[in-house]
């Protein structure tokens, strides 16, 4: 594990967030209190519609949160506080896979030298040297999304925010990028805020599993997971995986159930 | 979405090719055995034989030459304040609803009737057909400027303003370049209407030009003339769009080929 060095990295207290609409004010989320460790995987885990990305578009700065207090904590001045990896891989069609990955850096003012050579590095961590010069068009989904992390990685953020990076991708990929993870996360000991729909996800990548419940979104429950590491994808046999899937799912399926319910209800949303 | 950029195999090209070929000579036949009548409908090859004729004697060329610099004026003119009316229309708000119904109530009115106003403004010279040949062409550029700028996807917006792209940076690396494809689009459809405004005011009221040439030939019975001409505009038109669609894929390499507007 990596060391914690006290405090933490990551620090939201009391976070609302809520969106003016059509028929007044809705919640989205409600009073988040939430430390994540230097170098900790965390994982958001809710039923659709909690607010899981925007709790993650709160640490990124991509939405203001209505009240309470995000507090990042930079060990490395200059650098970006956080890179987001987005769901839809997002890239720039426009760019080259290397100008995609050097886009938050050129951007930052680093030479260009610089920010190439490092970009160059990171894409033969994420698999993708020989895909340099290539356009969005021309990569498949898994390949779009390693270009998506390497772009986050590529900025250097002391936090790494992903949200639901695999999400669009088919079954067979989707557990070939988890290996990926995993390695590239051991390799680089990065804090992590992953936002996923998938339990057995959660743990297979996770330190500590955070569980949303239905809008508004609340910390329903915090899971350690106690797997070992270095994992594999052989942990997901173990009995105790399987016994906190089973614990996890108990929970969340009242608040799939709840947010259902809230659905069919009747209210317009 | 696989990329392959050459998706045309060969029997695709030969058909573009061949079929029009095969409708000259069903023409030269039914000329020759006197199903089409010679003064509506002279022979292709008869035809051929006077463009020849006004080719070598260079007046085919002058004429080109005219309506060819008629039509880079007239695109140039509606180009630049097309774009950059477009791209402001895309990115506020304010723009569009301050332009929006001028544009509504001009847009649809043919171009060619701006040529009396401009002839009246500008004098009964170049100007006048130019300023004239640019105006739907203006519009074009314009809309689907403005469209380019509006459809993006938000998410790549939001990515790239995370990533630090703002103001003027924003601009020129994601919203202009998020609209050039469409923006090609409308120089495309723009193109056309250019050339299509220069002959028809040229046929009103030139006596230079292609479209000069077409309405003169017609006047003194000179239909091989006439289909001369009218070959020569055809080709004009579509060595244009040949030229534009090669630098879209200079330009827009990113996108694999479509078939352009």
């Amino acid at each position: 594990m990596p060391a914690g060095g006290g405090r933490p990295k990551v620090q939201l207290s009391e976070v609302s967030v809520a969106f003016s609409g059509h028929g007044g004010t809705v919640l989205a989320l409600d009073r988040i209190s939430l430390d994540v460790a230097a170098g900790e995987f965390l994982c958001l885990v809710g039923p659709s519609g909690c607010g899981k990305s925007t709790l993650l578009r709160v640490c990124a700065g991509l939405v203001r949160q209505s009240a309470g207090e995000v507090a990042i904590h930079a060990e490395h001045p200059g650098t970006p506080l956080t890179a987001m990896v987005f769901q839809e891989h997002a890239l720039l069609p426009w760019r080259t896979v290397l100008d995609n990955v050097v886009f938050g850096p050129e951007n930052r003012g680093v030479p260009r030298a610089e920010r190439q050579a490092h970009a160059r590095e990171i894409l033969v961590l994420v698999g993708l040297a020989r895909f340099a010069h290539a356009y969005p068009y021309q990569l498949s989904g898994g390949m779009k999304q390693r270009v998506g992390i390497a772009r986050a990685l590529a900025n250097d953020p002391e936090v790494l925010l992903m949200d639901e990076p695999l999400a669009a991708l088919d079954a067979q990929t989707r557990t070939i990028m988890q290996e990926e993870f995993l390695r590239i996360w051991a390799e680089l000991g990065k804090t992590v805020i992953y936002v996923t729909h998938s339990i057995e996800e959660a743990i297979l990548l996770g330190d500590r599993i955070a569980l949303l419940t239905s809008r508004p979104g609340r910390i329903k429950q915090l899971f350690p997971v106690t797997l070992g590491r270095p994992r594999g994808l052989e942990v997901r046999a173990s009995p105790d995986f399987g016994a906190l899937v089973d614990k996890i799912w108990a929970e969340l399926r009242e608040e799939v159930l709840r947010a259902t319910a809230d659905d069919t209800g009747g209210s317009p949303s | 979405m696989t990329g392959t950029p050459s998706r045309r195999g060969w029997p695709e090209q030969t058909i573009g090719i061949v079929s029009p070929l095969l409708l000259l000579v069903a023409w030269e036949a039914a000329s020759a055995a006197g199903l089409l009548r010679p003064q509506f409908f002279p022979r292709p090859t008869l035809i051929l034989g006077h463009a020849l004729d006004l080719a070598l004697d260079g007046s085919l060329g002058r004429h080109a030459g005219i309506t060819t610099a008629r039509v880079a004026a007239a695109f140039a003119l509606a180009l630049v304040p097309g774009v950059a009316v477009g791209l402001a229309m895309g990115i506020s708000r304010r723009v569009r609803d301050g332009l929006d119904p001028l544009f509504a109530v001009t847009y649809p009115i043919p171009s060619v009737l701006f040529l009396p106003l401009f002839s009246f403004v500008l004098g009964p010279a170049e100007a006048a057909l130019v300023a004239t040949s640019a105006m739907t062409s203006f519009f074009l550029v314009a809309y689907t400027t403005m469209t380019g700028v509006q459809q993006m996807d938000r998410t790549v917006l939001e990515a790239a303003t995370h990533f630090g792209a703002r103001g003027r940076t924003l601009f020129a690396k994601v919203l202009l370049p998020g609209a050039m494809p469409f923006i090609f689009t409308g120089m495309r459809l723009g193109l056309g209407y250019a050339l299509i405004v220069v002959i028809a005011v040229e046929m009103a009221s030139a006596q230079q030009g292609l479209g000069a040439l077409l309405w003169l030939s017609w006047g003194l019975l000179k239909v091989e003339d006439m289909y001369a001409a009218l070959g020569a505009i055809a080709l004009l038109g579509g060595g244009l769009l040949w030229m534009l669609d090669l630098c879209r894929r200079r330009l827009v390499p990113w996108q694999p080929d479509v078939a352009g507007g």
